[in-house]
């Protein structure tokens, strides 16, 4: 292997390791294992709450979490 | 004055003793290219200290034992104690390491030292030294042309290493040819008139070449050649000791108050080991004699039992001294007391942590979150709250409508001297490290820079409000007034969940992030909400429409507001080291779909 060469692969290693690949899937579980306790919680709440402005608070926030939720499983895992 | 007299007159030396003696010329080549490769070498290391050097270091600051081994083992790979003391500045002034811990590295730096005598005493006098330094220079030129900045930092290593190697050669090569024209041992002195006289040489030859190692390679080279006495080698070696701390002492006075500090341990440290070590020199000299035997130095091999006095006084002074390094600590803490520092001035950015990226980018976001402090508190005032009815009301809502308290004070005034002046710092001290950064790091600080621009934002954001939510706070007409105390009531409530977010340890942090993405959308969904509200009062003729257009105008002040304040609190609480938080801002939700997301 020539020399240049050698220097080329060793700099794509590097930068491999320096940028990553995607999100380690560990990772990505435990984000979307918290993302499901919160939905939960908040959906629990909603079950119990009859005043109309925070129920109208909570299914804004349990949008936003779904969306989370969806947009998380989409991404692209290291693994 | 000194420094001006100083640098002619060792010019003036040289140039005489150049034009004396070829082997003069060759000694103090030796010297210079020594000293070239200690920056080469400086220079190298610095490529790798991206990260690995400072996660070690952060490790090493709960015990003193382990700040001691850093300092010990960082030195001894490095061979450059002011490589090793500069981090440590850096670190101390970011509010990453303790002085204690700091103290120690310093100490351990010490020991670490003296593995460079034992290097040459062992090899660097004994072998053809410059059989391997050429093809190091050889190789470590072409590394260092490479684009790779691992690649350029190994071919610097070399470098460093071969002219290292190149000026020891020519020191032994000087030495041994000037022996043949001049015995300089002739001027040898002996007893304690001796041992101050070369301490004191050593100390100076130290201040004049900024390097201790550089000193020790000198004194061995020319003990070698037998043109320095034993004993005067030892007290040679003791001035060297000290004088480092001189150079350090010089450096610490244009550095901040935690390198003064260093700077003041490192000289008491240096100045008890020497001391220690005249008084006692005869029992050092008797331990050295005792340790080579056991370790099988023959007793007329000076170089090598040069290097164990070295290490042997050296550990002495870390025996006597770690005992007392929590005193130390409280001594220089009292005795270089930090001046009371305005809110404006910058409390983490230290120019001396500029090359080392991820110390670099814990200080900016540590920087960034003290300009949000400020900014926070022109806010607070802004709309006429006090901090701490944003951050312990128990009813923020109740204490808005209440609250009909008129701040008096100056924004633009403010705003200048507490805001935009770290601003400016911010942005000139990112300037000055971005090209110390590679791409990964680079990217986390533009985010910074970003975060603290909408920092900036936010304030003049809250001044164009300020005038009309004033006038409106105190109105007579409760619906005008009830819409103003729900902006500021917005701009409070999203500050004291930053706030609450930020200083919970419970929370987790990319919890906090995404969190912020439901305020977001709160916020859209009151956007519409008031949109609705006005046009009914309007119509029912309950506000005027003057009242409505600065309604809906400044409404879009506070809207940005929120946005921008909760963007920056989204590009804070990122942290490259904690990946779960990182994967969190991957899912932050962009503008459509918090829009998406708020619509019922």
């Amino acid at each position: 292997m020539k020399f240049t060469k050698l220097v080329d692969k060793f700099e794509k290693l590097v930068k491999k390791h320096e940028k990553g690949v995607g999100i380690e899937v560990g990772k990505l579980t435990k984000l979307q294992q918290l993302l499901s306790d919160k939905r939960d919680r908040y959906q629990a709440s909603l079950d119990t709450t009859e005043d109309a402005g925070k129920r109208e608070k909570l299914e804004t926030r349990l949008r936003v979490v779904n969306a989370q939720l969806e947009k998380s499983k989409k991404l692209p895992s290291a693994n | 004055m000194l420094k001006k007299i100083l640098l002619p007159s060792i010019l003036i030396i040289l140039s005489y003793g150049f034009w004396v003696s070829p082997d003069f010329k060759e000694i103090a080549a030796g010297v210079s290219i020594f000293l070239f490769g200690m920056l080469f070498l400086e220079e190298g290391f610095k490529a790798f200290t991206g990260g690995v050097l400072e996660k070690l270091l952060q490790k090493t600051t709960d015990k003193t034992w382990k700040s001691l081994l850093f300092g010990v083992i960082s030195t001894s790979i490095m061979q450059s104690s002011s490589l090793v003391s500069v981090i440590t500045i850096s670190f101390i002034s970011a509010g990453l390491v303790s002085l204690v811990a700091g103290i120690g590295i310093i100490f351990g730096a010490n020991i670490g030292t003296t593995t460079g005598a034992w290097l040459v005493a062992a090899f660097g006098l004994k072998v053809k030294i410059s059989a391997y330094a050429m093809p190091m220079l050889v190789f470590g030129i072409v590394l260092s042309f490479q684009k790779s900045k691992y690649l350029k930092g190994a071919g610097a290593v070399l470098a460093g290493l071969g002219f290292l190697f190149l000026g020891i050669h020519y020191m032994k090569e000087g030495f041994e040819a000037f022996k043949d024209s001049f015995d300089l041992a002739s001027l040898a002195v002996g007893g304690y008139p001796g041992l101050f006289l070369f301490a004191a040489i050593g100390a100076a030859a130290t201040v004049v070449m900024q390097s201790s190692h550089a000193t020790l390679v000198l004194i061995l080279t020319a003990l070698a050649a037998s043109q320095i006495t034993y004993e005067n080698g030892l007290a040679l070696a003791i001035g060297a000791n000290v004088g480092t701390t001189i150079t350090a002492i010089i450096g610490s006075l244009s550095a901040n108050v935690q390198g003064k500090r260093l700077a003041g341990a490192h000289l008491i440290f240096n100045v008890v080991t020497g001391v220690i070590a005249i008084a006692f020199i005869s029992q050092f000299v008797w331990a050295v004699d005792v340790v080579s035997d056991k370790v099988g130095i023959a007793a007329d091999n000076y170089t090598m039992k040069l290097a164990v006095f070295h290490t042997l006084f050296n550990l002495t002074g870390v025996l006597v001294m770690v005992p007392l390094i929590q005193r130390l600590a409280d001594y220089l803490v009292k005795s270089l007391p930090e001046k009371a520092k305005d809110l404006a001035e910058p409390l983490y950015l230290n120019d001396a942590a500029i090359e080392f990226p991820e110390t670099v980018l814990k200080a900016l976001k540590k920087e960034v979150w003290h300009l949000f402090d400020s900014a926070f508190e022109i806010m607070a005032h802004g709309i006429n709250l006090h901090r701490t009815e944003i951050l312990t009301s128990p009813d923020l809502k109740k204490t808005i409508d209440n609250d009909r308290e008129v701040h008096e004070f100056d924004m633009d005034e403010l705003y200048e001297s507490k805001v935009k002046v770290l601003y400016s710092a911010i942005v000139d001290f990112i300037s000055n490290s971005q090209a110390h950064m590679s791409s990964d790091f680079s990217e986390e600080m533009f985010r910074l820079r970003k975060a603290a621009g909408e920092i900036v934002e936010c304030v003049k954001h809250i001044k164009h409000l300020r005038k009309n939510a004033t006038k409106y706070m105190l109105s007579d007409n409760k619906h005008i007034r009830d819409e103003y105390n729900q902006l500021r009531y917005q701009i409070a409530m999203i500050l004291r969940e930053i706030y609450r977010l930020r200083g919970d340890e419970d929370i987790d942090h990319s919890i906090a992030i995404l969190e912020m993405d439901e305020l977001k959308a709160e916020i859209q969904s009151a956007h519409a909400d008031l949109d609705v509200r006005v046009t009914g009062i309007l119509r029912d003729d309950r506000i005027t429409p003057i009242m409505a257009t600065s309604l809906l105008n400044d409404f879009n002040y506070v809207d940005e507001t929120s946005r921008h304040l909760l963007d920056t609190a989204q590009a804070l609480l990122v942290s490259h080291t904690d990946l779960v938080a990182e994967a969190a801002q991957e899912v932050v939700l962009d503008e459509d779909e918090i829009e998406k997301a708020s619509a019922a």
